[in-house]
């Protein structure tokens, strides 16, 4: 597998990995703003895949139809139509793209479910690598606590109950995130994540965070052109949207 | 005097059961105790038929039978569905989008009627959504990761029959050629009819490259529906017995 940069794309994929909690989306959306205002050609993606593929996943969730394979492979057709219909153009355009969650979550989330991870990741492999991957390192503990404090209504597979770890669904949360933990971990070093210290404060993570950007990215080839106001543009949707809240959704 | 049907039931003995990748995690392929037969072939090749007159005899002869074709999952079918009609997602998304359904049938209905015993009718199976890819290009180490999640058939037979004739049985039921069998979306030709030509060309090929991995019966599709369903009964007859 290769990075962008390898391949010879002219934009840069930068992904933030980390568990539910860890504080990775504020970061990403501080990363956005710096990017923005020097003008730079800046995407974050959201995550949304299109309408069809998002009334199968949310179909199969709500009926609790899912088995392990087909989480991974309805997951994976979601990704590919976000990869193919997104990502891939603006790489192509140049763009830095930011993505909170990449590849990796799949390939632990399915790996804790037990799929086979040569299969997973064969699947995965028509995507490439990221440029950069920040994995945001926390205690267990405070991730489980940022999450639990804050929205008391876990879902089925969020929770991992599909995994029959535990009846009561905050106990199946905290073993299936402490598993999907020791799946990053040993992930960590084979895709060379930059790890960031998820306990630190905000500032000094995005300081970190910042000064690694712009010593492994020549920021300024991702300058934004002059270009006259294009008409009919304030109708359209916005380009780079971030749909952030305070409150860390976690992934389902 | 018209045949009573048989009283003496063929008993089928086990299969050596495998999948041909990683497969389904916690599968005991040794409860499978019923037999999967697959009949390939284009559209037009007589699958359909055919499948109905196995039922016909198998049900004559004791065993009980499970239909199962591509997109019918309760999961995604519907979704498929509009997917075709739009024509608007990538060659990777429809291809995963298509495994999935796959999947979720293995899953839900062939392994569970495998496990109850039962003779299970595939109306195509993984090798049809290979070779879909595989003209449109996608690589063929990845598909064949994709569906090392399928379970090996008892049997796999592939109606055979040239684009030529399929065309003609194509226009004898419908008026016009259908989109997806004719590979409009691969630009092949703005002629649909050149189009349908060259990619059922295509897909034959493709299938003849499958069979040397895969070792499917190539059985000939131009016989008589009476002649061929005899042929094919001889032959799941001895996968039955166990020969």
């Amino acid at each position: 597998m290769k990075t962008f940069a390898e391949l010879n794309f002219p934009g840069r994929l930068i992904a933030v990995e980390g568990l539910d909690g860890s504080g990775k989306s504020t970061q990403i959306y501080l990363v956005k703003r710096w990017l923005e205002l020097q003008g730079l050609k800046v995407y974050f993606s959201e995550w949304n895949s299109s309408e069809l593929v998002k009334s199968a996943t949310s179909k199969g969730k709500k009926r609790e139809l899912l088995t392990p394979t087909t989480f991974c492979l309805i997951h994976a057709t979601d990704f590919a139509d976000r990869y193919e219909r997104h990502l891939v153009p603006l790489l192509r355009a140049g763009y830095l793209v930011l993505c909170d969650r990449y590849i990796f979550t799949a390939f632990a989330r399915d790996v804790v479910r037990g799929c086979p991870p040569e299969w997973v990741r064969g699947i995965y492999s028509f995507a490439a690598l990221p440029d950069l991957t920040f994995f945001f390192k926390a205690d267990l503990n405070v991730s489980l606590q940022r999450i639990l404090d804050g929205r008391p209504q876990l879902k089925y597979f969020e929770a991992g109950m599909d995994l029959r770890l535990s009846s009561d669904p905050y106990e199946s949360f905290r073993i299936f995130q402490g598993r999907i933990l020791e799946q990053y971990l040993a992930m960590s070093t084979e895709f060379d994540f930059l790890a960031i210290d998820a306990n630190e404060l905000v500032e000094k993570q995005q300081g970190i965070i910042r000064e690694l950007l712009a010593q492994r990215l020549n920021l300024a080839d991702f300058q934004r052109a002059e270009r006259p106001e294009l008409s009919g543009r304030a109708e359209g949707p916005p380009l780079a949207t971030a749909l952030i809240t305070n409150r860390e959704e976690p992934v389902e | 005097m018209k045949r009573l049907p048989q009283s003496h039931i063929v008993v089928p003995g086990p299969s050596r059961r495998r999948f041909y990748g990683y497969g389904i995690p916690n599968v005991e392929l040794d409860q499978l105790a019923g037999k999967l037969i697959v009949l390939e072939g284009a559209d037009g090749s007589g699958r359909s038929t055919q499948i109905a007159l196995l039922v016909k005899w198998l049900e004559g002869c004791g065993h009980a039978t499970v239909q199962v074709g591509l997109k019918r999952s309760t999961l995604v079918s519907e979704e498929l569905a509009r997917a075709q009609e739009g024509n608007i997602l990538s060659r990777t998304t429809l291809s995963l989008f298509y495994a999935t359904d796959f999947a979720d049938q293995l899953e839900n209905i062939i392994l569970p009627a495998l496990k109850a015993g039962f003779v299970v009718l595939a109306d195509r199976y993984i090798y049809t959504l290979m070779a879909r890819d595989m003209v449109r290009g996608m690589d063929e180490a990845w598909l064949k990761n994709l569906y090392g999640v399928a379970l090996e058939p008892d049997a796999v037979f592939y109606l055979n029959v040239p684009p030529e004739e399929l065309v003609q049985r194509g226009f004898a039921k419908n008026s016009a050629l259908d989109y997806w069998e004719s590979g409009m979306d691969l630009g092949l030709s703005r002629d649909m009819f050149d189009s349908f030509m060259k990619y059922q060309t295509m897909m034959q090929k493709t299938f003849r490259h499958l069979q040397t991995t895969y070792g499917f019966t190539i059985v000939d599709g131009l016989r008589s529906a009476d002649a061929l369903n005899a042929d094919l009964r001889k032959k799941i007859g001895a996968v039955l017995a166990g020969k």
